[in-house]
């Protein structure tokens, strides 16, 4: 009850100050270890951001009900309930993107970025502020995913989304999980210093 | 001091199991709500997966007159014997037809049942076990296609499954009428990823095509690479004549093994060998039992 911001600042929150990817730099495991393609970064971000935004709204229905002493694992229950549902939906209406993606879906349970958003906001605020900041922060971890993903197909395997754009490999090195450490850390430092310079010119101006 | 901490206890009890007891309703509701729709898709791309390697695809689509007809293989016990019964389609039904491990007719009992009932496992496990009677035990073993075309048998089409380096491959396979391989489909395997996972890709896959069942028979895992050109001769998307001829001169070479996964290079060759092997011992049985007994089967 004491958030006072409104709702398109929560989803811009998420998407930019507060990025899961770039600036809270929590559930890297899985950033680094799926974002071999830009498919599959937005296959897994898609996929969160549902997780994110059923798991919060529960949360915050039934702050009241969950005793504060095992609110870890109510939360890791919410989530693998909604990670089961979203499994079998999935196996059910999209076959083919499922064979793909199937076992990235089941991780989504150990996601960090998922219980850190239910224990500081959706335990404390209301269903419809929570419900804004599940879509801010999915959204932000979709779109840092994306970026990796692109950056690391591009470089690793000349290819976006599969078409081939530059026809020949650059980089292997990119596609290997080690890669996505370097990458990880480069476009973090990248966006910190736009975020700098932006700042600086701010305060210039004023 | 202590009665407050069994009432924290008790309540944190209560509500996980609430917890837990909700969070199973929702699982089991969706999981309700999406097994027939998964049972589909499965049953989709099992038929998928039959037509492409029998050779055919959405350009090149299966020709109208060929029909498939299932056969389901039964292990029967009956206190210490055991025998085997096939239960095979007839002119208008199906019939169980139960031959002993010598391969030697014991009887045939005619069943009323179509094809759709007996797709589904239980219902058709049930339909066996009536026909026995009680006092045998019946288990499902496996079943097989037999593809037709004009009359004459064209293909047939098994499941398989063999233990591969840490668990089971499964596979679908096809032979053609003269036992020879047509190709073969991994559908589930758990072999390490970038290295025997790789029994998947088409070039390995496509070196047991077209081999017939003495060359697959003869056949070893070498730790040789695969020459160039054969290799791009099998992952050819639109393959020339000349990609035919290479593949027609390698057809008789051992399998070349997956670079750093010999094991599950050895376990899907010998695997196949002892599929194929098993397959043909008892199909020419049942023929021959359909051949002398005079069975009407529709293949």
């Amino acid at each position: 009850m004491s958030n006072e911001l409104s709702k398109g600042a929560l989803i811009s929150r998420g998407i930019l100050s507060q990025n899961p990817v770039f600036k809270l730099a929590l559930s890297m495991c899985p950033a680094v270890g799926m974002s071999t393609t830009v498919m599959n970064g937005l296959m897994l971000g898609v996929a969160v951001l549902f997780v994110q935004i059923f798991s919060s709204l529960t949360i915050s229905l039934f702050k009241n009900w969950i005793h504060p002493r095992i609110r870890i694992p109510t939360y890791t229950l919410t989530i693998a309930t909604w990670v089961t549902v979203i499994d079998l939906v999935l196996a059910a209406v999209f076959p083919g993107a499922y064979a793909q993606m199937g076992i990235f879906i089941k991780l989504i349970v150990a996601f960090a970025i998922i219980t850190m958003r239910l224990e500081t906001f959706a335990c404390k605020e209301s269903p419809s502020d929570s419900f804004f900041d599940a879509v801010g922060m999915g959204l932000g971890f979709m779109v840092g995913m994306v970026a990796i993903g692109f950056v690391r197909e591009l470089l690793g395997s000349g290819t976006v989304f599969g078409y081939d754009l530059l026809g020949f490999k650059p980089f292997l090195f990119f596609i290997l999980p080690c890669a996505g450490f370097f990458v990880v850390g480069l476009m973090m430092a990248f966006f910190n210093w736009i975020e700098a310079r932006y700042r600086e010119r701010m305060a210039q101006k004023s | 001091m202590k009665k407050s901490a069994l009432k924290d206890i008790s309540s944190i009890v209560i509500r996980l199991t609430v917890t837990c007891l909700l969070a199973g309703i929702i699982m089991g509701l969706a999981f309700v709500l999406t097994h027939d729709a998964k049972e589909k898709n499965e049953q989709i791309r099992d038929e998928r997966v039959m037509y492409s390697i029998l050779g055919y695809d959405k350009k090149n689509p299966a020709p109208k007159t060929m029909s498939l007809h299932t056969v389901y293989r039964y292990i029967l016990t009956a206190g210490e014997t055991q025998t085997v019964a096939y239960l095979v389609p007839v002119e208008s039904n199906y019939s169980l037809v139960e031959v002993d491990l010598s391969g030697a007719f014991v009887r045939q009992i005619a069943l009323d049942a179509d094809a759709s009932k007996l797709r589904n496992e239980g219902e058709r496990n049930s339909v066996v076990q009536d026909a026995v009677g009680s006092d045998v035990e019946s288990r499902f073993a496996d079943q097989f296609i037999i593809v037709m075309n004009g009359g004459k048998r064209t293909a047939y089409i098994l499941d398989g499954r063999y233990p591969g380096f840490k668990t089971f491959i499964r596979v679908k396979m096809a032979l053609a009428a003269d036992y020879s391989m047509l190709g073969f489909e991994v559908l589930e395997h758990e072999e390490d990823p970038g290295l025997g996972g790789e029994i998947e890709q088409k070039w390995f896959r496509g070196q047991f095509e077209g081999k017939s069942f003495e060359q697959l028979k003869a056949a070893h895992v070498v730790r040789q690479p695969m020459p160039d050109d054969l290799r791009a001769a099998i992952i050819a998307k639109k393959p020339t004549q000349e990609d035919e001829k290479i593949r027609a001169a390698h057809v008789g070479d051992d399998i070349y093994a997956l670079t750093g996964a010999t094991i599950s290079s050895r376990s899907v060759l010998n695997g196949n060998q002892a599929m194929v092997r098993k397959f043909t011992y008892r199909m020419d049985l049942l023929d021959q039992v359909i051949k002398t007994q005079g069975i009407k089967v529709t293949f």
